[in-house]
This record gives C-alpha cells, structure tokens and sequence, in this order.
C-alpha cells in the first residue's frame, strides 16, 4: 500500500520533471528561433488577428461586468462608512493592478491557448508536423514563433482595453447609479493611479502570453492517440495554463510589492 | 495567407493603435500635467514632519500646487540639533513671501499628511527657487497629551480639597452650620417679624 | 543512394527496427512490403531524419542523416519528397499553397513562376484548378494526389511513399502506380514505395524487399518475390491467413 503511494508519487513527479524539462527546452528554442531569420511576418500578423483583435470582444464584454461588479461590491461597503468617493479608487487600482491583467490571460489562456492545443494537436495526429519538418520547415519556428510573438505583444495590449473597458463599468456604476459627479470619478481615478500600477500590471502580462503560447505548444505537440488525445491535451493544457498564471501572478505581485514599495 | 492580401494588416494595425491610444491615455492622465509643467523647487526646514512622505502634496492658501519632492535628515550645527529637510517642488505661478507659515497637517479621512502654506502679507521678499524657509513643527500628540494632562492635575487637586473640606468651597458644602444657623435666623425672623425693625441701641 | 545498416529503434518501450540492412541504387524504385505496424513508416521517417536511430546509421547520398547539423538536414530535406499515408496536407492553407509550401519557404520564386508550379505539379496527378480549394473539401483519394503534388513540387531527386495507394479507389490507384513510373523513367528519381498493396509493389518495384519483426527478412525483383520459397514471404504475398505469420501469434495465443 505504501510502496503504492511512493510509486505514484515518484511516477508524477518524474513526469512533472518531463514536462519542465520539455517545457524549458521548447521555450529556449522558441526565444532562440524568434531572432534568427528568417522572419516572415504574415503567420504573426495572423496570430496577433487571432490573439488579439479575435478576443477583444469577449475580453470588453467581460471587463465591463466586472468593473460594474467591483463598483458595485464596493459601494457596499464604502456607503456604510461614508467615503463612496473612493469607490473610484478602489475600481481603478484593482483592475489595472490585479483584476485586468489576470482577467485577460485567463480569457486568452480558455480561448486561445486551447484554441492551440487543438489546433497543434491534429496537426500532429495528422502527420502535420512531420510533414512540416519533411519540408524543411522547423515546427517550432513556423508554428510555435508566431504565437510566441503574438499572444506576448497582444496580451498587454488586451488588458489596456480591459484596464480602460472596467474603469468605465464602475464610472457607470458610479456616475448613473450612485450620483458621484463624473469629473470627481475620473479626477479621483487619475489621482489613485500611479505609473508603476500600470506598468507593473501590463509587465507581468507579457509573461502571462509567453506562458499560455509555450504550454498550449508543447501540449500541442505531445498529443498522443487521436481525437480522445486531442481533446485530453486541451484539458490539459487550459488547467496547466491557469495554475502557472496565478503562480506567476503571485510571483510577479510579491517581487513588485518589494521592489517597489 | 500566402496568396492575396486580407484585411489581417489592418485589423491588427487598428488594434494596435487603438491600444496605444489607450496606453497614451492612461500615462497622461495618471501622471496629471503636472510632470511636464515647470516649477521650481524650496527647501521647508523643520524639526518634526509627522510622517509626511514623499509624494504628498503641497498646499498654499489651500490650494494644491506642488508635492514633497523629497525628505532628508541633516544636523544644524547652531541649534545642535537634528532637522529635517523637505524638498518640495512649486509650481511657477506660485510665488511664496518669506513670512509665510508652514506646517504640517493633516487630511480627512484617512489621516493623510501633507504640507500646509498659510501666505503670509510681504511679497516684496518671496521664497526663492532652492532658498530655506523654516516651518512651523506640528505639535505632536505626546505634547498634546502632555498639557491636558497637568489641566486635569490641576482640577484633580482642587476636587481632593473639596472633597477633603478644606477651602471655603469645601466648607460650604461639606458644613452644615452655616444652614443650621440660617434655619434658625428665617425662624425666628417669622416669628418674631418685628425684630427686622427692631433696632438694638448701641452704647454711644 | 540511399544505404541503410544496422538500424536499431523502439518507440515506447517496443522495438520496432531491429537491424534493419538495405541499399537502394540511386535511379531505383525499391517497394517495401510487410504487414501493418511492422515499422515500414517509421523506416520512412529514418530516412527524412524526423526520427533519430538508436543503433546503426542512415546515408542518403555519402551523408549520414544522424549526424547533420539543422542547416545541412534541412538542405538534404529539400532533395526528398515524402508522400504522408493520409496525406498530411496543412488544413489551415489552400491547396495551390499545401504544393507550393517547399518553395514558397525556401525559393524566392516570382508568383507567377510560383503559380505556374503549383498548376505543372497538380496537372501532373491530374488535378489542376483546384489550387483555390481548401484540403478539407476533397476526396481522400484527391487529398493523396494532392500531397503527391507537393512532395514533386519541390522536384526531389528521392521520393518516399507511405502507402501511395490504400484506400483509394482501383483506378485511382493505378493512375498514382502510373505515376511513380512515369516519375521513375522520366525524372530518374530513386523511389522507396511502402505498401501492402503487392498489385501496385510487382508493377513499380525494381526490387521488392519484405520487412518482418524488423528485419529485412527477403530481397529480389518482382519475379523473384513471387517465385520464392520463403514460408512468410509466400504467405504474406498470397494474402493467406493461414500460415507462419499468423502461427507465430497462435503459439503466443
């Protein structure tokens, strides 16, 4: 029974081993590829289009909620103790600092990332891959580059219309439901705000996009069996996904709350 | 993808710029204007700051026109005494006359600190860019503290003496003789009125 | 030339190739035969260098294909052809863009040179003007013809075929046999056919070489193949269900 228990727990760990060590090697040879040439920009043009101007609408409908949400959670609170001018502030520093960004990656993570894991999934059940590789064209310069790119220039990008998209939901909220004049909304928002919310908030992303392209490619790659196969890497690769951007994110949230007190 | 041009370019090239538009909107908004107008820096010299930190602003006439730009110890030789000297930036439309008051207050709510500037009448003589003006320190609590609670001696002893009934207010309270004898006069007064007219001869 | 000794390899704890010897003259059109899942792919993908050996070595053309770098692999690449078992064409491109990706990556082609390509390969297996068609609205004997076009697109000098002919329709079948010939005698390419179709291996092969428990257990031209007195050649070129092959499993049975 023990012996059992070690078993399974050594034969995950090996395998978790597998996956970063397969994980690190694809991510160093895609950072490696991204500056060799040659360089055809037509495949990150498409992945950005996919990434990027594809997710926006579901990305805005969502930050949307959320800034009416927020405002509305926090009026909560804020009208008992008498200071619902600092609703505003409490919209504007959650979602540019936390709720944006987060919010973003997980959306592009469910939407695109298994989008790739399909899409690289058949093409390897398919032969694709070794097709590609037949031709002279490496997979993971023509396939994995691409998304690279795009998904760590577009995620920042998202999350400033989510950034811009919520702060407008709690000014809704804030401005035709609670009665705060509009010109103390964005005059309470602009004095919360600082740089380093901002930037702190669209740096992490890129790494957040890094992280949903490298894992949704590599699970891609590593289908094996058919259909079932497929459908069990994308599984796989959005809850993988998920849990590394909220490490990340706890990562990237603890070095800026010391780096930048 | 390879033959024939979409409208990929420009959907992305929209997104893009719409994005940075965006971004731009944001830098310049958080910032405020204010990063990019001139002014000019004062040194504020005082001995206690009350925790104002780097960033709060700066008000003149209860106006916000500049911010604490930074906070550093230094030790003044004639007073031996350590100080506190407060960088502040103005900005250039505010002119400060040297017989102003500054000090440290404190704001609303959640008990932010920042610099106040109460303009004073001689603008013949005005706080030049990087010249001293010494402010007024803030009173800190313990002082405070430290006041009312020789007020509150003083009354306490004063209570112990008439509790102790000692002192005419002691007396008067605490004695019943007075009372005794003034029954007994409106007793006798009502029963013998006349007396009130009844003047004793006195020895000549 | 191709020369091939001592291939070793297993997949999944399997050994798939086990010692594996085979020379093919360059010119030659050499037709693997052996049941299904009995390495002849992944004898194919050796040869194009997707899959790395485990023991012995690969020399196509004096260069061993283990050995190269990523440049000079990719430059050995671009003188092969491989036509995938189900064609393995790229669905997210056209088909005019599926023939021409070989040069449209490596040649910098004018487009209408490009296109006159792309329309020389498609006429070629009989399928031109459907360059605009996306892979996913053909026939699977279409989509074969198509990944046919792509791999002679490129004009290799070696072809490789994964089962050119199964699951296509018998005229179909012998159109692509034809066309293996055709690319033989006119093109001088060297061909290796892998198939268990032996109407298609007797008509294309200069010789027919069997692959069984991953080993080549026997050689010769067509004539020699349907004359010989191995047991297991005998039984499998007959289709015969009764015989070692099958006896082997039994015994494990």
């Amino acid at each position: 029974m023990l012996t059992r228990f070690f078993i399974l727990v050594g034969s995950r760990l090996i395998s978790f081993m597998y996956f970063l060590g397969g994980l690190g090697t694809l991510a160093f040879q895609t950072i490696y590829l991204t500056f060799t040439p040659p360089f055809k920009k037509d495949r990150v043009f498409e992945q950005a289009k996919k990434a990027g101007y594809d997710s926006l609408p579901i990305v805005a409908l969502v930050s949307l909620f959320i800034g009416f949400i927020f405002a509305l959670q926090t009026a909560y609170f804020m009208q008992r103790i008498g200071s619902e001018i600092y609703i505003a502030s409490m919209v504007a520093l959650s979602i540019v600092r936390e709720l944006g960004p987060v919010i973003t990656a997980l959306i592009v993570a469910g939407r695109v990332g298994a989008a790739i894991t399909a899409e690289l999934g058949s093409m390897q059940v398919t032969e694709q891959i070794d097709a590609l590789e037949t031709l002279a064209a490496n997979p993971v310069k023509y396939l994995v580059v691409p998304r690279f790119l795009a998904l760590s220039v577009m995620l920042p990008l998202l999350t400033l219309y989510s950034d811009a998209i919520g702060i407008l939901g709690g000014y809704i909220i804030c401005v035709f439901r609670l009665g705060i004049s509009s010109s103390m909304y964005i005059k309470v928002t602009t004095e919360a705000l600082f740089y380093k919310d901002l930037f702190t908030g669209l740096f992490k992303t890129i790494f957040f996009g890094m992280i949903i392209a490298l894992v949704s490619c590599y699970e891609g790659f590593n289908v094996q069996g058919g259909a079932e196969g497929v459908g069990q890497a994308t599984t796989r690769s959005v809850v993988v996904t998920f849990i590394m951007i909220i490490i990340a994110d706890c990562f990237f949230t603890a070095m800026f709350y010391f780096i930048f007190p | 993808m390879i033959f024939g041009k979409t409208k990929l370019e420009l959907k992305v090239g929209i997104f893009v710029f719409i994005g940075l538009f965006i971004l731009a909107v944001f830098v310049l908004s958080i910032g405020g204007v204010k990063t990019w107008a001139s002014g000019y820096k004062v040194n504020l010299i005082f001995n206690f700051v009350n925790g104002v930190k780097r960033g709060a602003p700066v008000r003149f006439a209860g106006v916000d026109v500049g911010e604490v730009r930074s906070i550093k110890f230094f030790h003044a030789p004639q007073d031996l005494k350590t100080k506190v000297r407060i960088v502040c930036w103005l900005r250039k439309d505010v002119s400060v006359p040297l017989d102003s008051v500054v000090w440290i207050n404190t704001l609303g709510l959640l008990g932010e600190k920042y610099v106040e500037i109460m303009p004073g009448r001689d603008y013949k003589n005005i706080l030049k860019p990087g010249h001293d003006l010494t402010g007024e320190d803030p009173i800190p609590m313990n002082e405070v503290m430290k006041e009312a609670k020789n007020i509150a001696d003083n009354i306490n002893i004063g209570v112990a003496r008439i509790i102790n009934k000692e002192g005419t207010v002691g007396k008067l309270l605490f004695d019943d003789k007075i009372y005794n004898e003034l029954e007994a006069a409106v007793t006798d007064i009502r029963n013998n009125p006349w007396k009130l007219f009844w003047k004793t001869k006195e020895k000549k | 030339m191709i020369e091939i000794s001592g291939l070793h390899k297993a997949l999944g704890g399997h050994k798939v190739l086990n010692g594996v010897y085979l020379k093919i003259e360059k010119g030659k059109t050499c037709v693997i035969i052996g049941r299904s899942g009995c390495g002849k792919s992944v004898l194919l993908k050796h040869i194009v260098g997707i899959l790395k050996p485990d023991k012995g070595k690969v020399v196509v053309d004096g260069q061993e294909v283990g050995a190269l770098n990523e440049k000079e692999l990719d430059a050995l690449r671009l003188k092969m052809g491989l036509v995938f078992q189900g064609g393995a064409l790229f669905d997210s491109m056209t088909v005019g863009e599926n023939v021409g990706f070989g040069l449209i990556e490596y040649n910098h082609l004018p487009h209408r040179k490009l296109l006159e390509r792309i329309e020389e390969s498609l006429a070629l297996v009989g399928l031109h003007g459907i360059a605009n068609l996306m892979p996913s609205e053909l026939s699977g004997g279409m989509r074969k013809r198509v990944a046919l076009a792509r791999a002679i697109c490129i004009k290799p000098q070696i072809i490789l075929y994964d089962e050119p002919t199964t699951g296509v329709d018998p005229i179909t079948a012998d159109s692509i046999n034809e066309l293996i010939k055709s690319l033989h005698d006119k093109l001088k390419v060297t061909s290796i056919v892998v198939t268990h179709d032996m109407k298609s291996a007797y008509k294309v092969a200069d010789k027919i070489s069997m692959l069984y428990h991953g080993k080549i257990i026997a050689e010769g031209n067509s004539e020699e193949i349907q004359n010989t007195k191995n047991p297991i050649v005998h039984q499998f070129i007959n289709g015969l269900a009764v015989g070692p092959i099958t006896e082997t499993l039994e015994r494990f049975k």
